[in-house]
């Protein structure tokens, strides 16, 4: 057998090797991630789901899971964007983000939210206090 | 550790093996067609770029998977870009191990038609890769 049939042989072996144990581990992350996140969105699964959400807050809430939960996360603790929790940011602030994005950063909302829409979400951002 | 922290680490680390294992392909392109110098040390000079490049790209591809993992919650698959994502990064992440392997066994002794399907397949590595980086990017920008 030539060098490089064996070379050959041991690079496939290698490379059905590492896919074969990061499919093997992911269930193990899986189990260990999802223990913390169950546990945080428990912490916040009151304010963010809660019956005492109210008109805007309630629409806004709507519009945070189909237009932010996949940055922010969907109990809005951040995810690969910032937490949304706390924000210190005024409201007209906050609707130019929302509005205009932030380059390199987070998309611009502008051509799919309203104003109407802008200050629901913004309604529904002020519910977020730890 | 937050999951922005493992986003900014999958972000920072997985630029290397996309670049590295480019790179490696082009370097390997040129020292296949170029002619040789006269002091036949070009043709060298561009296998051994290429012979690093690849294997450093290999190398950092642990990098970048792990901290993706990581910060999907280990997800292999998931939907929509990241799902095309996945079924371009699976693929380039096998070949990428195997052909550095093959490499890093073989050194200067490959034949002219071993060495011609390692340039294939280093070619297609690098288109897998770049598509994976496409996917990635609309992950962060367009949704």
């Amino acid at each position: 057998m030539s060098i490089e049939t064996k070379a050959a042989l041991l690079g496939l072996a290698a490379g059905l090797a590492v896919l074969g144990g990061t499919f093997g581990l992911s269930p193990f992350l899986q189990l260990a991630t999802a223990a913390a996140a169950k546990e945080q969105s428990t912490n916040i699964a009151s304010a963010a789901t809660s019956p005492t959400l109210e008109g805007e807050a309630r629409r806004g809430h709507s519009l945070f899971d189909h237009n932010c939960a996949h940055c922010h996360g969907d109990d809005a603790r951040g995810d690969e964007g910032p937490s949304l929790y706390d924000l210190n940011k005024t409201d007209a602030r906050i609707a130019r983000i929302v509005r205009e994005g932030i380059k390199g950063e987070m998309p611009k909302f502008g051509a799919k939210l309203n104003d109407a829409d802008i200050q629901a979400l913004i309604a529904y951002l002020r519910t977020l206090n730890s | 550790m937050s999951n922005v922290l493992w986003a900014k680490m999958h972000g920072g680390t997985t630029h290397f093996p996309i670049a590295l294992v480019m790179a490696s392909a082009l370097f390997d392109l040129a020292g296949f067609l170029l002619p040789d110098n006269p002091g036949k040390t070009r043709r060298a000079s561009f296998q051994a770029a290429g012979f690093y490049t690849i294997v450093l790209g290999a190398l950092g591809a642990f990098g970048a998977v792990a901290s993706g993992l990581v910060m999907s919650q280990g997800q292999l698959w998931g939907r929509g870009s990241l799902a095309r994502h996945h079924a371009f990064l699976w693929p380039a992440f096998g070949l990428l191990i195997g052909l550095a392997v093959w490499r890093l066994v073989v050194r200067d002794r490959a034949s002219s038609l071993g060495f011609k399907i390692y340039l294939a397949g280093s070619m297609l590595t690098a288109i897998l890769m770049a598509a994976t980086g496409y996917w990635g990017g609309e992950l962060l920008l367009n949704r």
